[in-house]
């Protein structure tokens, strides 16, 4: 369980609104508040080191956890011997175990996040997320990738406050370029990161491929997987009509349609349904998935939608 | 269902165009650019099988399909489709439009005229006229006039219509379908197109070439007119004048009389349908007056037609006739010195003749001599005399033999109610060998009485002046001891006073004007009633004759910018005042009946198609031009 508040290095609002802005990317308010909340995964998928996240392993903290029977072979400290007093049964105590959890955040930087503020919109979050998990005493790793065949562009196994500064610089210096869909950005992630946690992915999933390779290889790289998809407003609900030519802005291709005000309930029927595949796609893994709108101002995602569907706390 | 044709078929061709419209629609679309994020939905949305319904591909190219469905439109309407009506097809189509005074009858309620409504039916035609087609109008009234060529000029046609107007006459049918069987030998005529209200003889004569589409015009409302307007002298000065009024329909109104503007009286007549009155007035006349009769329905009944309901009637001085008579035939002097109102010259029969006799006017010359035919008057009668220019074709000098009568004209004005069976002439009065009847007409002369071998009396009218030649001197006959010689005597005298207009006159009818003698060789100008003028010559005999006269009214003759005289002419006609109706025209080998329906006419529908062309330019200009992308 990740603890919802940290214990003494949380900003106040009143503190931190008479500062100069630490980043570009978040207000200070908005980083004061993103600092006290922390990120909630379904599973615990945690490293060996220690951490704040509690191993469901029990371990060796001093969280009491639950009893069992003493078996042959168990460590006879753990043995409850008030319990064995009363009862002249012996009954081993157990602890929760807490280790560290590895966030592992992927920008989609391809052209394609470019339009409606959309990548804006993603390295804000991919901002907030990362300061939860160093705020939370968890590893981060940030990705983002763009050009198909290169290796992404990434700041990895960053922990501690210290490391704030290092991932606004990254965040901040990405641009928006490339045509790598987001399952080739995945595999590519995948070839460099170690570690268990989640992997959070703030894509706009519009891609030809197919996602569900990807997100296997995430599942079985033990990363609990948070799917953000981030559409700019006329993508969700695009106001077009008659003969237009669609330009393709990762790849330069072009798509004639005809009557393109006729086949919005459709395109409509299509964006539905991709956000229902991802999501299946998800959840079979065990992870998450959430559909935002670039229009949406982040504290909007953050603190009301995330927010209420559990992500964050 | 009557598939459309069309006219100009060839045309069709013009659909090539398709190909290269096709060709460089795909060639040269141009869609607005559209950068999106990702091609990945669209793509997928547009591999969905119901984007790639046949509908949906319809929609994708509804610019190709509309321009294409401009240009069909647009080749349609060129090959000039029609709708084809009930009627035969014709390319060239004479339009007999009737015009007679019965065409002005009108309706009760609309107050249109019969003229009025058949010049909308023909509008009609002549709007929906097809691009092959040529239309001739000829008006139809007393006689027949060509109003336009064969023209498909619809502007020339609609004109003509609208300066047809009502002829204060009766139809005749028949000459109109003389002008258009004239027509017909320059142009092929199918079918001529006839539209009247059927106020014409049921039977004439005429041998059909062409078939006839007969219009009829539905019945206006009830009429009354005057059909009959005279006068006969009574004792001088009066005069007994009638009136016959006929209506038809149940009518009642009054009829008045005016004498010089002064009005003389008032009658009332009531009638029914098909009925006529006579109505009497006495009228008193030492000089010439003006008599003027018009009649009036009372109110509450409707009156349909206006040109009959006056009539005009100019009295002549009361006076005797003058009758000149050689003294040399004293059965004749004897016969008219106790004939009232006759005035004798020379008045004594032993007296000769001396020059101021025979050099004054006289409305009646009875002479043996042919010398006296310059004895100025209206009527001759010659007895004995064998005019110069047939004495060719008779036997000459005539010789002693036994003829009698064979056959005479028994309606004839001189003949009339005379038995001459038994009347004997000594004389032989031979026509030559290889001498018609047709010669003497050819001369000018119509035969009224034949003998044996020969004519026995010969009728000829030269301008105002009607002359009869007794060939036979009847001296030389059984006839002066019949009771027909004062018959006939009488006749003569009663031909004088109808030719000099002293004991009976009758209003002149419309059509054409009376003769009226004036300087010869003269133009004058006669004014209708209307205002409208005609100039005219005198003939060089100084008869003015031939004038025609349309309009019910008076006529004033002009000699330069003054009134010579005037003559006034009036409908008088039972067919016209009757508004009887033909169904059916008897020809001479067929009949024609008036067709039941309306006249339904091939309908050009270039200018629909034109129109929905247009229409669906507009809807391509606003799908073209509309934001693409908002």
């Amino acid at each position: 369980m990740l603890r919802p508040f940290s214990r003494c290095r949380a900003f106040s609002m009143e503190q931190t609104s008479s500062k100069p802005r630490l980043t570009g990317l978040l207000s200070n308010e908005t980083l004061a508040r993103v600092e006290r909340m922390r990120l909630v995964p379904n599973r615990r998928r945690t490293n060996r080191a220690q951490g704040e996240h509690l191993s469901g392993k029990g371990g060796t903290s001093i969280e009491f956890s639950d009893y069992r029977d003493y078996v042959a072979g168990d460590d006879i400290r753990r043995v409850d011997w008030n319990i064995f007093a009363r009862l002249q049964r012996p009954y081993l105590k157990l602890y929760s175990h807490e280790e560290e959890m590895h966030v592992t955040v992927l920008v989609d930087a391809s052209s394609s996040m470019r339009s409606e503020e959309k990548f804006d919109r993603a390295k804000q979050l991919a901002a907030a997320f990362s300061i939860m998990g160093l705020m939370g005493g968890e590893r981060v790793s940030v990705f983002a990738c763009n050009h198909s065949g290169g290796g992404p562009e990434m700041e990895t196994r960053m922990a501690g406050r210290v490391s704030t500064r290092r991932v606004f610089r990254f965040l901040e210096n990405l641009e928006p370029s490339g045509d790598v869909p987001v399952e080739h950005a995945i595999e590519s992630m995948l070839r460099l990161h170690h570690g268990r946690g989640i992997a959070i992915v703030l894509s706009d999933f519009l891609t030809f491929g197919d996602v569900s390779r990807s997100f296997n290889l995430l599942y079985s790289a033990r990363l609990e997987l948070f799917a953000l998809q981030l559409l700019g407003p006329t993508e969700i609900d695009p106001e077009i009509t008659g003969d237009v030519r669609f330009v393709d802005s990762e790849t330069g291709d072009a798509l004639d349609i005809s009557s393109a005000g006729e086949l919005l309930g459709l395109y409509h029927e299509h964006r539905l349904g991709l956000e229902q595949y991802l999501g299946e796609q998800s959840r079979k893994r065990a992870g998450r998935f959430v559909s935002l709108s670039s229009g949406d101002s982040v504290e909007r995602i953050l603190f009301e939608t995330l927010l209420r569907q559990g992500w964050v706390q | 269902m009557n598939w459309p044709g069309f006219s100009a078929i060839a045309n069709a061709w013009w659909l090539l165009l398709l190909i290269p419209l096709i060709i460089f629609y795909f060639l040269k679309l141009r869609r607005p650019r559209v950068e999106i994020a990702s091609l990945a939905l669209w793509q997928s949305v547009v591999n969905d099988q119901r984007v790639n319904s046949p509908f949906q591909k319809f929609r994708r190219n509804i610019l190709l399909w509309l321009q294409m469905a401009l240009l069909i439109l647009l080749v349609l309407a060129a090959m000039q489709p029609f709708f084809v009506g009930g009627s035969a097809r014709s390319r060239y189509l004479p339009i007999l439009v009737d015009c007679s005074a019965s065409m002005a009858a009108t309706d009760v309620e609309s107050g249109n005229s019969r003229l009025d409504l058949a010049k909308e039916r023909v509008r009609e035609v002549v709007e929906n006229l097809l691009p092959d087609q040529r239309v001739s109008l000829i008006a139809m009234h007393s006689t027949a006039q060509r109003l336009t060529e064969f023209t498909d000029n619809k502007r020339i046609l609609l004109d003509a219509l609208d300066q047809l107007t009502i002829r204060d006459v009766p139809s005749r049918l028949e000459d109109a379908l003389r002008m258009t069987q004239a027509l017909a030998r320059t142009v092929p005529v199918e079918s001529v197109l006839v539209y009247s209200d059927g106020n014409f003889p049921q039977r004439v004569s005429f041998d059909l070439p062409f078939e006839i589409n007969y219009q009829q015009l539905p019945p206006a409302g009830s009429n009354a007119g005057i059909t009959a307007f005279n006068a006969r002298q009574a004792e001088p000065p009066n005069w007994d004048v009638f009136l016959r009024v006929e209506a038809s329909a149940a009518l009642l109104g009054t009829v008045g009389l005016w004498q010089d503007g002064q009005r003389l009286g008032t009658a009332t007549f009531v009638l029914d349908a098909g009925q006529s009155q006579r109505i009497t007035f006495d009228v008193e006349s030492e000089i010439s007056s003006r008599l003027e009769a018009k009649l009036e329905v009372d109110e509450g009944s409707f009156d349909s037609l206006a040109a009959d309901n006056v009539a005009f009637l100019d009295l002549p001085t009361a006076r005797p006739l003058r009758a000149y008579v050689d003294p040399e035939l004293k059965n004749y002097r004897h016969a008219l010195r106790t004939a009232e109102n006759v005035e004798l010259f020379p008045a004594n029969d032993d007296r000769a003749v001396d020059s101021d006799v025979r050099s004054a006017a006289y409305d009646l010359v009875i002479s043996s001599k042919l010398d006296d035919r310059g004895i100025d008057a209206v009527t001759r009668l010659f007895i004995g005399a064998i005019p110069e220019d047939v004495s060719s074709l008779i036997v000459t000098p005539v010789v002693t033999g036994l003829t009698e009568f064979i056959d005479w004209d028994r309606s004839a004005a001189l003949l009339q109610h005379m038995q001459l069976r038994d009347v004997q002439i000594s004389e032989d009065i031979t026509k030559q060998d290889d001498v018609e009847d047709a010669n003497f007409e050819a001369a000018g002369y119509s035969i009224l009485a034949h003998g044996n071998n020969g004519p026995l009396l010969l009728e000829r009218r030269t301008g105002a002046t009607i002359e009869y030649f007794n060939l036979f001197h009847t001296e030389n006959s059984t006839l002066p001891y019949r009771i027909a010689f004062p018959i006939f005597v009488s006749n003569a005298v009663q031909i004088a006073r109808q030719e000099a207009g002293i004991s009976e006159v009758r209003a002149s009818k419309t059509s054409v004007l009376p003769s009226r003698e004036v300087a010869a060789d003269t133009e004058y100008r006669v004014v209708a009633p209307s205002g409208e003028s005609e100039t005219v010559r005198s003939g060089k005999d100084g008869i003015l004759n031939g004038v025609a006269a349309f309009e019910s009214g008076r006529h004033r003759i002009m000699d330069g910018g003054s009134e010579l005289t005037s003559i006034a002419v009036s409908l008088l006609d039972s067919a016209e005042t009757s508004l009887a109706s033909v169904e059916q025209i008897q020809f001479d080998e067929l009949s024609v009946e008036a067709a039941d329906e309306l006249l339904d006419t091939d309908r050009p529908l270039w200018s629909t198609l034109a129109a929905i062309a247009f229409i669906v330019l507009l809807a391509e200009w606003w799908f073209f031009q509309r934001p693409a992308v908002s």
